[in-house]
């Protein structure tokens, strides 16, 4: 369902931001002691800004080429999913694997809750939810041997 | 020689039942995203100091090649490659299971994944030795052409517009160069963030790059994950079969550039499966639509990627040279058992060597039903399980697994925030896989052009360095020609239709 | 509904299996004494490395001795910085501890900020290196070290080594051979000593500037010289640098570190057992079977001592290499 070529400014607009990061790259890389240490980055920071740079050339055109297109659904349910995810993980250090992982499973279960809640999903799904996180973090801590942070704060 | 008698050492009931317990062990492992071959070879080391070293072996080996298949469950169910290895089979795996085919999809996977095991084995078992040259025959200017080669086919991955794929494949080219610089001393674009300095870790990437933006859009909406059909249509065996037999040049070539790809230390499942990739699609049959669902792409990914099991034990039993990650730490548990490998061990040491083969032989036919069986599974978990449980699950699972890898939160928080920003560039076309492929080839190709162009110099001949050697050529060769050959036929099929409308 | 509870129950049936395969990796019933519980040893590179192999080594050594296990785990990253910026991080109850390597925890913190200094780290042993060593293949026509130096001087950058990263061991030997021998030579730096080795065998390279582990290690190569006091053990008719002229002991160094929340006497406590390990005779015999060359700097004055002194020639050779400002 490719419609007629649009304008696609947002892909002109992120073409202009990787341009910002190339220079960026190309800025770090004067610091470098060893110099086989800049060749590649400036090389493909320079690969970056040319192809940018002729796709807004190509967007100024009136040629741009527009992404997948419009968006459907619910924008506030994806940032809480990754704001939730990501706050969770920062709070691991401090309050530990398991303290972070309950609530960050009981939140996002709530974030893509669709259906009506029955008794039988309000008694079932945390349990499973529990099950799930303690399951996994047996496996890992336990037969994988990865040290899972256990939390500053109760420091068990 | 290969002959019975070791065959017959494998069989014992102790051998039989490490076989089977690696293989479900690694395809349970190899499922979740994070938890690669590597990682789960390595937690079995200290239980293998009391064993025998055949068995040890087995062991090891049997996990190792469970894992590289359960890689592709992931990859076809959440577009998520389980471990490297499996990135190819999510372009072609991903698509046929939104369309409602996705356990036809994992019995294909099943049956390519045995196929290229057993050609990796039966190479390991009868070529080893003059194989192993391939591995020392492969230069630093070869593994540079290499990773060309590789990027190659972000021309064709990128759906819509090419300038957006160069860029993107630009971007994760420089994203790969974050961190302590691989070959030369420096620390190169962390900003001074502690965050950074580890760099971006290539599991962690791939979860983030193309597991968040579907979890992202599955919490959207709330129609189902998969389109599914009503009606259980068991194992869909006899159609993958017919499949497979109707495609076996891929099946098979796709085996052979595993073999050959595993051999080289350096490379790896995730190049060898992005070569055959590129290879199935080069010589796509018309009606082939790859990219969509084509099934002949994940045979291509999932026979190449088992395939360089059998491959890697080349160079790490005949030279000592681990062909894959998974293969240094099997190496590293037989020096200390007091194993050498090299050359005699072949002559010196066969029974162990044989047995061992027969016994990676042996899980490898045994992942047929374990895997068939556990496949399934995981299908039906995926499809029935409510999205209000499947989403916290698999961002729990995204969460503990890009922890995992190297047991540090940065790689989590670098995982969750490449994720949202690869989903909002993706909104304008520029998609996953180009960015995926600069930061798994980045390394190759940026320590190979450093390595030959110091070399190159040295000996007065950067020229000859780069352009004069047999393979370099060869591999030159076919990057143009996958390149070129697209738009040679397009021009064509132009030309013949102007022809027909005169 | 009922397809949803049906793979509720499997869930919980593969959660079962998935519980089922730790059961095997149980702890050993407690002692009373310190060590009580299993000691975790943290590796600051991946799995597979000789950092690895030789904690793996020490491993069944300190069970028998003390009981418990070593758990072994990684954490990766910025060539070993990662883990040792966050060391001070950890618990320090003597159930804790991290591999350190040299000449790393002195190069890196002076080159750029890695979120640790080097002093900030509390070392309770130093027990082994791998000693920088030239490494040719067995029908290279360098028969001896001076067949090489003779090559390089008539062919100036023309010898080519491979070795193992820059800012290394094996960067940093082949910066003061090339000073101390009066040659120029080259240096191609590879992802690890095994690529190097790779590079080596396949003929791309003249020599190896690697460790005497390699020659443990692969077959069909041969020694040119070490960089020991004495010659190894293994290796007796290979000749050391000192030998030939030239003042090269040099190598990568192993040893161990605590958290600095580490109470003394529980420093000491690991400090002997550590030691215990690294002294018996059979655990010697096998790191000498591999290539390594023991050595004994203990907590207190004698790592001390001995930090000081090597950071200040690694030091001193990084400036040298254009590395360090």
């Amino acid at each position: 369902m490719p419609t007629e070529p649009r304008s696609d400014t947002g892909g002109a607009v992120v073409s202009a931001i990787l341009i910002g990061v190339a220079c960026l790259v190309i800025w770090d890389s004067m610091s470098y002691m060893d110099k086989d240490s800049a060749v590649f980055p400036r090389t493909f920071a320079g690969v970056l800004i040319v192809a940018s740079a002729a796709y807004i050339v190509k967007w100024l055109l009136g040629r741009g080429e527009a992404g997948p297109g419009a968006d459907t659904g619910s924008l506030p349910r994806r940032v809480l999913l990754v704001g939730i995810m990501l706050g969770g993980t920062m709070a691991m250090p401090w309050i530990g694997f398991i303290g972070a992982a309950l609530p960050v499973f009981a939140a996002l279960t709530l974030v893509a809750m669709y259906d009506p809640w029955t008794r039988f999903r309000v008694l079932v799904y945390p349990l499973i939810g529990i099950a799930i996180v303690l399951g996994f973090f047996y496996l890992f801590r336990e037969v994988l041997q990865v040290p899972l942070p256990t939390g500053d704060l109760f420091d068990s | 020689m290969a002959g019975l008698e070791h065959l017959l050492a494998a069989l014992t009931p102790i051998n039989l039942a490490f076989a089977l317990f690696g293989v479900v062990a690694g395809t349970v492992i190899g499922a979740i995203p994070g938890l690669t071959a590597t990682m789960s070879v390595a937690v079995l080391v200290p239980l293998t100091f009391a064993m025998p070293t055949s068995s040890a072996l087995i062991l090891m080996g049997a996990i190792y090649t469970g894992a590289i298949y359960g890689g592709a469950y992931s990859a076809i169910l959440l577009n998520t490659p389980g471990t490297p290895s499996a990135i190819a089979t999510t372009f072609d795996g991903y698509p046929l299971a939104k369309k409602g085919d996705g356990d036809y999809a994992i019995t294909i996977a099943c049956l390519a994944s045995v196929i290229g095991g057993l050609v990796g084995a039966l190479a390991l078992m009868t070529l080893a030795p003059p194989l192993s040259q391939v591995a020392l025959a492969f230069g630093s200017v070869e593994y540079f052409w290499l990773a060309i080669f590789g990027l190659s086919l972000i021309a064709a991955l990128s759906e819509g517009s090419l300038l957006k794929g160069v860029a993107g494949g630009a971007l994760g080219l420089l994203l790969s160069c974050i961190g302590v610089a691989e070959v030369a001393g420096d620390v190169r674009l962390t900003f001074g963030l502690q965050t950074l300095l580890s760099g971006i870790q290539i599991v962690a990437a791939l979860i983030g790059l193309y597991c968040i933006p579907v979890l992202i859009d599955l919490v959207a909406q709330p129609g189902h994950h998969l389109q599914v059909d009503s009606g259980s249509r068991g194992f869909r065996l006899g159609e993958a079969v017919r499949y497979l037999w109707g495609d076996k040049i891929n099946t098979i070539r796709s085996a052979v550039i595993g073999t050959v790809v595993g051999i080289l230390p350096g490379a790896g499942g995730s190049i060898a499966s992005l070569v055959s990739y590129s290879e199935a699609r080069r010589t796509a049959k018309p009606g082939q639509a790859y990219g969509k669902g084509e099934p002949g792409g994940i045979i291509a990914s999932e026979s190449a990627n088992n395939a360089t099991v059998g491959g890697g034990f080349i160079p790490t039993l005949v030279l000592g040279i681990p062909g894959t990650p998974p293969d240094a730490v099997i190496l590293g548990a037989l020096l200390v058992q007091g194993v050498r490998t090299g050359p005699s061990l072949f002559t010196n040491q066969g029974e162990i060597v044989y047995t061992f083969i027969w016994g990676l032989i042996l899980a490898t036919i045994l992942m047929l039903p374990t895997g068939l069986f556990i496949g399934r599974y995981a299908y039906r978990t995926i499809i029935t399980l409510p999205k209000a449980l499947l989403v916290p699950a698999i961002a729990f699972m995204t969460i503990i697994g890009s922890y995992a890898i190297r047991n540090n939160i940065s790689d989590v928080i670098i995982m969750i925030v490449l994720g949202g920003l690869g989903w909002i560039i993706g909104r304008f076309g520029f998609t996953a896989s180009p960015i995926v492929l600069g930061l798994i080839l980045g390394p190759i190709a940026e320590s190979g052009f450093v390595q030959a162009w110091t070399i190159g110099t040295a000996t007065d001949d950067r020229f000859g360095m780069f352009f004069g050697r047999p393979i370099s050529i060869a591999i030159i060769v076919f990057t143009l020609f996958t390149l070129l050959s697209p738009l040679v036929l397009a021009r064509l099929q132009k030309i013949k239709e102007q022809a027909h409308a005169d | 509904m009922k397809t949803t509870r049906r793979s509720l129950v499997l869930t919980g049936a593969a959660l079962a299996f998935v519980a089922g395969i730790g059961l095997t990796a149980q702890p050993a019933p407690a002692q009373a004494e310190y060590p009580e519980k299993p000691i975790s040893y943290i590796i600051p590179f991946g799995p597979g490395g000789e950092s690895d192999i030789t904690a793996r080594l020490q491993q069944p050594f300190f069970k028998e001795k003390f009981g418990q296990d070593l758990v072994i785990s990684y954490k990766p990253g910025g060539g070993g910085a990662v883990g040792w910026a966050t060391l001070n991080t950890l618990k320090g109850d003597g159930y804790t501890m991290m591999g350190v390597n040299l000449p790393h925890i002195v190069l890196q913190p002076q080159q750029k900020d890695v979120g640790y200094k080097t002093d900030d780290i509390t070392m309770l042993y130093w027990f082994h290196y791998t000693p920088d060593a030239i490494v040719v293949t067995d029908d290279s026509p360098f028969k001896t070290l001076q067949d090489l130096i003779k090559h390089a001087k008539e062919n100036p950058g023309k010898v080519i080594f491979s070795g193992s990263g820059k800012g290394t061991a094996p960067h940093l030997a082949q910066v003061r051979f090339d000073k101390l021998a009066g040659v120029k030579t080259t240096y191609v730096p590879f992802k690890g000593t095994g690529a190097s080795v790779a590079a080596l065998m396949g003929k791309q390279v003249s020599a190896a500037m690697a460790f005497t582990t390699v020659a443990a290690n692969y077959e069909k190569t041969r020694l040119l010289a070490v960089a020991m006091e004495k010659r190894h053990p293994r290796f007796p008719d290979v000749p050391t640098f000192k030998e030939l002229g030239m003042d090269i002991v040099s190598g990568a160094y192993r040893g161990i570190a605590v958290p600095k929340s580490t109470p003394e006497p529980v420093r000491q406590k690991l400090t002997a057992m550590i030691k215990a390990v690294n002294e018996d005779p059979a655990f010697r015999k096998k790191m000498e079977e591999g290539g390594f060359a023991v050595v004994d700097y203990a907590h207190g004055k004698s790592a001390d001592d001995f930090l000081s002194s090597f950071a200040k020639s690694v030091t001193a050779s990084a400036k040298e290499a254009g590395l360090l400002k």
